[in-house]
């Protein structure tokens, strides 16, 4: 697992009171949305509503509970994805705490508790990027 | 009395996930730095991990780039390692039909690659396997279940699948086989990752203390057992104030480090057709601490085994300290070495391999 680079350095953008974060893959092998199974979009302590999030891979934006049937469009392991929800950010020059949560489900291996889930976090300090 | 075995020497491009998601290397550029360093002949790939939109997407355009670049830095294809994804949906698992469709889109694109092997998954029944048969026989394609840990080749889901090929008779169905099954120790760059995240020198002795007596007690040959002891591993940690430690303990020490010994290769060696030379670091003194490649090489070449050995470094997962390129050439030497021990030698000229590769499988690969 590659927990460290879930955030890529330098991508917080903020506009209108929705923030966002470009996301990779902690994990070696591509997924279908239908494994992305959740996120949380935490900056300096506060958390982006859960139904305010959007997941953005491929040129395609979806929510959470669109991307439970998704299995035509995956995540490869070089693709940053975007995850964005609605948080106001100042943008001015401070350092932000950017914290994102994954939850995803590892499809080929099935437990006796169900299909395996990993859950992962990754915090990193940044600035808002300019446009 | 069986005639010695030459193994072909390879790697896996997984060796260097980290390298291929750090972005310094696309996919045709790590192919052509593990040609450059001489890892190959053999070249094995993981569908989902390496090709971008496999394997819906994969055009004609790609499919002639990458045997281009194949024949050009002379490399082998050995395996195409495809994923047996049954828990691909939220509301349930895949049913028998969509199971075979999914693999049979797998298998056809190793086919058009060139790989004369697509490695395939535990979640397989010997009644998919059955089922998957006529795909096989159709791309001519082998399909190598992969034995990993936390089962080994004396697992009786690996005997049941064992028993199915025998009746079935097919020199299309046989197994992967991963030495991390047939692992003697706790790998010492993982104690020393923990270390880093503040684990104390007396919960890594517990840690090291539980993982032996497991592999004193030997393999787990069944599920619940299996259960018990990853359960061991979270209350450890739990019960020395790092429960956050408690997964990762789990994860590694049942299904990276399988405490079976090697000799439950032998149960299934007749049907070995791949092998994943599965191993986490080399030590000062140049040897692998925690797997027995001299001992796993020498029992491939007793027993006449001239498939192909990707090397396959999992040590990345926790080592981001040293260069995974050394380390897979310091384990191929071992491998070499160990070769020659046993009064054989370890293949490393590409058309040799292909030689040897299409007499060791059944049949060659229609494309």
């Amino acid at each position: 697992m590659i927990a460290d680079r879930i955030i890529e350095q330098g991508t917080l953008t903020t506009q209108d009171g929705r923030t966002a974060v470009e996301v990779r893959i902690p994990w070696y092998r591509a997924m279908p949305g239908s494994c992305i199974a959740g996120a949380a979009l935490t900056v300096d302590g506060v958390a982006a509503p859960e139904d305010s999030l959007r997941w953005t891979m491929n040129n395609r934006t979806f929510s959470f509970e669109e991307l439970v049937d998704e299995t035509g469009e995956w995540w490869f392991p070089l693709d940053s994805a975007v995850l964005s929800g609605d948080l106001p950010v100042a943008e001015n020059h401070s350092e932000h705490e950017v914290r994102v949560d994954l939850k995803l489900y590892i499809p080929y291996i099935i437990t006796d508790h169900g299909v395996l889930h990993i859950e992962e976090h990754d915090t990193k300090t940044m600035k808002v990027a300019q446009r | 009395m069986t005639s010695l075995g030459t193994p072909i020497q390879g790697v896996t491009l997984y060796s260097f996930t980290r390298a291929f998601h750090a972005r310094q290397y696309e996919l045709d550029g790590l192919i052509r730095k593990v040609a450059a360093e001489g890892f190959g002949p053999g070249l094995e790939v993981i569908g989902f991990s390496s090709l971008r939109g496999f394997p819906d997407r994969i055009d004609d355009n790609f499919v002639g780039q990458f045997r281009d670049l194949v024949a050009e830095v002379d490399l082998v294809p050995t395996s195409l390692a495809v994923n047996v994804d049954t828990g691909i949906r939220r509301d349930r698992l895949m049913n028998h039909d969509e199971l075979v469709e999914y693999m049979r889109k797998q298998i056809e694109v190793a086919a058009r690659l060139g790989f004369p092997i697509a490695r395939v998954q535990i979640s397989l029944t010997p009644d998919a396997m059955e089922s998957l048969l006529p795909v096989a026989e159709k791309y001519g394609v082998t399909l190598a279940l992969e034995v990993h840990a936390d089962q080994h080749g004396a697992h009786e889901r690996v005997l049941a699948l064992r028993d199915r090929y025998e009746k079935l008779d097919s020199p299309l169905l046989g197994f992967t086989a991963d030495w991390g099954a047939t692992v003697t120790g706790f790998a010492p760059s993982l104690l020393e990752a923990y270390r880093r995240r503040g684990a104390s020198e007396e919960l890594l002795r517990q840690l090291v203390d539980l993982w032996n007596g497991f592999y004193a007690e030997g393999p787990p040959n069944t599920q619940k057992v299996h259960g018990e002891r990853f359960g061991a591993f979270i209350g450890l940690a739990a019960r020395n104030g790092r429960p956050d430690l408690g997964i990762d303990f789990g994860i590694n020490g049942t299904g990276l480090f399988g405490p079976a010994p090697i000799d439950t290769w032998l149960e299934i060696m007749p049907w070995v057709r791949h092998v994943h030379g599965k191993f986490f670091g080399i030590d000062a003194n140049g040897e692998e601490p925690s797997v027995p490649v001299r001992a796993l090489v020498r029992q491939l070449v007793e027993n006449g085994y001239s498939g192909a050995i990707s090397s396959e470094y999992e040590g990345w997962h926790w080592n981001n300290w040293q260069d995974p390129f050394s380390i897979i050439r310091g384990e191929q030497a071992v491998q070499r070495s160990a070769a020659v021990n046993a009064g054989s030698a370890m293949i490393t000229d590409a058309s040799e391999a292909r030689r040897i590769l299409n007499s060791h499988l059944a049949q060659p690969v229609r494309g």
